[in-house]
């Protein structure tokens, strides 16, 4: 039961977290048809910001600051670059900010080295909130899972209520004729480009106070981000939501799981013969957590290609 | 067979390539074969890439694959379980290549477009994180090694026999691989890269098809993979990673995708570049990001096309309109890179833990440090008055160079002179030259 609670506890908020970034890219994609391969980058380079200013400045001025440096660059990208080679087609978007994730990566590298930095969250945030079964759970997780639901509600209630919102969800479905009303298009593009940055940036300050800051968070996240739209559907932000809550608490539970496959052919009496076979038959459920959020993407792809809440291509 | 030109340059460059090892040695030997190695592996990317617009961000996997089942059998050879002829042995490389391009493609290609990016990526990172768990196949962290076993009476121990192999399987391979672009699935590629919906209309099933021909650019990939088995005799699972994906859409784009051998130029010289420069400086995969980006930014179709784009004005005589621009940007870009790679490598000195020493040592007080056999010192303006200058000289003069250039490039797309009439360069490529 304990092991029930902190997992799901702890999926959800690393679920919440995905989708701080992964709803950005899904923004972007479905309005400008850009997949911004560096989004993830954005991350990790607000994380980093977050740790400059932890320095110098303060941990709030870092989470405040890492959005505004993450966006901003986000806007300088999308003017000068994206909007350069559009007429090449997406497929050149996306290797253009390809490009781009390498040198962001490299730029940090060359001033803060190949090595994790010890980017800490203030000692007043770190607490435990409550004790379940035993188990203190830490209140910045609760933290981190609070600024991502803000986040969510901000950005909903954003884009259903207010004037802005109605624009670029229009601009989603018909740009031409958003343009033809007579709205700005570029900006609605620079500014929901900018948007789903900063949002990747203060997701990046804030999560990279807790787990570990390094040149290779941009990756390995990078890679979840991708599974999370392919799952939920690129351009669905409701499809963003529930693939990164599903991701999130398929990573948590397969940590703290001891079966292997052989374990699952025992029931059947294919048991020994399973664990003479070795190799993925042994491989403990645990061992590969990591690789459950790709496996969940194959099964969808199978039953599903669209992803949960996509439309056919 | 007609003999064309591309065909006849193909054949110089290999008859070149296979003169080689009579003037080069040791460390620049192995550096072509790796740039064989690298050459083969762009072209079979782009077999998918370039053919079918199937953009692949995860070709690392087949690599590794082939790679692996190269060592594989390499080590059932050593341990004498079977015998297998050690120039065959990427055969097994192309199998294993091919058989999961199959069944990995069979998922990637339910999707097209950037979808399909992330799938082949979301694929290679699978892989990546089970392999170093399966080390009955993969080996533990540290990987696989073995040795190459003699056969065919040669020892394959110097490495110029490794050369000869590497380069007959190259040879071979892109022969195969241009052979593979005129048969009726690799003209169907085109269709299927120019409108999928139009091929399916016209009775194919497509997702066959993509199937199909990423499996065999799989399969070649995996042949490249083997042969860097055979030429490092050992692998390990960092072989799957993100940064191997990565290179190869890199040099593969760096050369162009839009023609057949611009990405084998672009791996080779990016592999040559990187081998060069890795020695030099920590930072050259930042300078390798700026080419690339460089690239995608004024010249989308690549070193490839660039070259293409003015054989045809050479032959016509445009050659002297352009000499002058050119020879102006290029000390344009001798300068904006004089002064850029100083700034980089001025910060990387400066924050390395050395200097922070040194500092420390010198009691917090700036010390010069060393760069280029000079010493500068970090707080001084004359130390930054020279990047600044150089930067601000060659900004200044780029746009001037760029200028020329482009009313250069209308003057000589203005008075077709090639043999088959007015072909001329739509405005595009001005900008391109530019770059």
């Amino acid at each position: 039961m304990e092991y029930l609670v902190v997992s799901a506890l702890n999926g959800i908020v690393h679920g919440l977290l995905l989708f701080m970034v992964s709803a950005g890219l899904t923004l972007i994609f479905g309005m400008m048809g850009v997949l911004n391969f560096a989004h993830a980058w954005f991350y990790m380079l607000g994380a980093y910001v977050g740790f400059t200013l932890t320095r110098h400045g303060g941990f709030w001025a870092g989470l405040l600051l890492a959005p505004i440096v993450a966006g901003g660059l986000g806007v300088l990208v999308e003017r000068y670059m994206l909007r350069r080679v559009h007429k090449y087609g997406h497929a050149h978007e996306l290797l253009l900010t390809f490009g781009l994730a390498f040198i962001i990566e490299e730029v940090i590298k060359l001033f803060y080295g190949d090595a994790l930095v010890s980017y800490q969250m203030p000692d007043y945030l770190r607490f435990a909130a409550f004790t379940i079964f035993d188990t203190n759970y830490p209140f910045y997780r609760l933290f981190m899972g609070a600024v991502a639901l803000v986040m969510f509600v901000i950005l909903y209630l954003l884009l259903a209520y207010t004037r802005v919102g109605i624009i670029v969800r229009a601009a989603t479905y018909k740009p031409t004729t958003v343009e033809a009303l007579g709205h700005n298009l570029p900006l609605v593009f620079m500014g929901v480009f900018a948007g789903g940055t900063a949002m990747a940036g203060l997701a990046g300050g804030v999560a990279g106070a807790f787990y570990p800051t390094g040149p290779n968070m941009a990756v390995d996240f990078g890679t979840l981000v991708f599974v999370v739209v392919v799952v939920g559907g690129l351009g669905s932000v409701l499809g963003a939501l529930i693939a990164s809550l599903m991701i999130g608490l398929f990573i948590s539970f397969a940590v703290g799981i001891q079966v292997s496959l052989a374990d699952v052919l025992a029931l059947v009496g294919l048991g020994d013969w399973a664990r003479s076979v070795g190799g993925l038959l042994t491989l403990k459920l645990q061992t590969i957590a990591n690789s459950m959020p790709f496996l969940l993407m194959l099964l969808i792809l199978l039953v599903r290609p669209a992803g949960l809440m996509g439309d056919r291509q | 067979m007609r003999l064309t030109r591309p065909f006849l340059l193909a054949i110089v460059a290999f008859a070149i390539l296979a003169a080689l090892p009579l003037v080069l040695s040791g460390n620049l030997l192995n550096a072509s074969i790796k740039m064989m190695i690298a050459a083969l592996f762009a072209l079979s990317f782009t077999l998918a890439m370039g053919q079918a617009g199937m953009l692949s961000f995860g070709h690392a996997a087949y690599y590794g694959l082939g790679a692996f089942a190269a060592l594989q059998m390499m080590r059932a050879v050593e341990q004498q379980v079977l015998w297998f002829p050690t120039p065959l042995i990427p055969l097994a490389g192309a199998f294993v290549g091919f058989a999961f391009g199959l069944l990995f493609g069979w998922f990637a290609t339910q999707r097209s477009g950037v979808y399909f990016s992330m799938v082949t990526l979301a694929l290679a990172e699978l892989l990546f994180t089970i392999a170093p768990n399966l080390s009955s196949i993969f080996g533990d962290e540290s990987g696989i090694s073995t040795i190459r076993g003699p056969s065919w009476g040669f020892t394959f121990g110097p490495d110029n026999q490794v050369y000869y192999l590497v380069l007959a399987w190259v040879a071979i391979c892109s022969l195969l691989m241009w052979g593979f672009t005129q048969t009726p699935l690799g003209r169907l590629a085109l269709a299927l890269r120019d409108n999928e919906h139009r091929v399916r209309f016209l009775g194919f099933n497509t997702h066959v098809a993509r199937t199909l021909i990423f499996a065999i650019s799989c399969l070649f990939t995996g042949v490249a993979g083997s042969l860097l088995a055979i030429a490092n005799e050992a692998a390990n699972y960092t072989i799957f990673s993100a940064q191997a994906s990565a290179n190869v859409v890199l040099q593969t784009f760096i050369g162009g995708a839009g023609t057949f051998f611009g990405p084998a130029l672009g791996a080779a010289v990016m592999t040559f570049f990187a081998r060069v420069t890795s020695d030099l400086t920590r930072s050259w995969l930042l300078y390798q990001g700026l080419i690339f980006v460089l690239i995608m930014l004024f010249a989308p179709t690549g070193l490839g096309g660039l070259v293409a784009q003015h054989a045809q004005k050479v032959r016509a005589g445009g050659w002297r309109l352009l000499v002058g621009p050119y020879a102006l940007a290029a000390i344009a870009g001798v300068l904006l890179i004089a002064g850029l790679v100083f700034t980089v490598e001025s910060i990387h000195v400066v924050l390395t833990d050395a200097y922070a020493a040194a500092r420390r040592s010198a009691g917090g007080a700036w010390v010069p440090y060393k760069l280029f056999g000079t010493s500068f010192l970090p707080n001084s303006l004359t130390t930054w008055a020279l990047p600044i200058g150089l930067l601000l000289a060659g900004g200044l003069l780029l746009p001037v160079a760029r200028r020329l250039t482009m009313a250069a490039w209308r003057e000589v797309t203005a008075v077709p002179k090639t043999d088959d009439g007015a072909v001329s360069v739509p405005a595009r490529s001005s900008e391109g030259a530019s770059a």
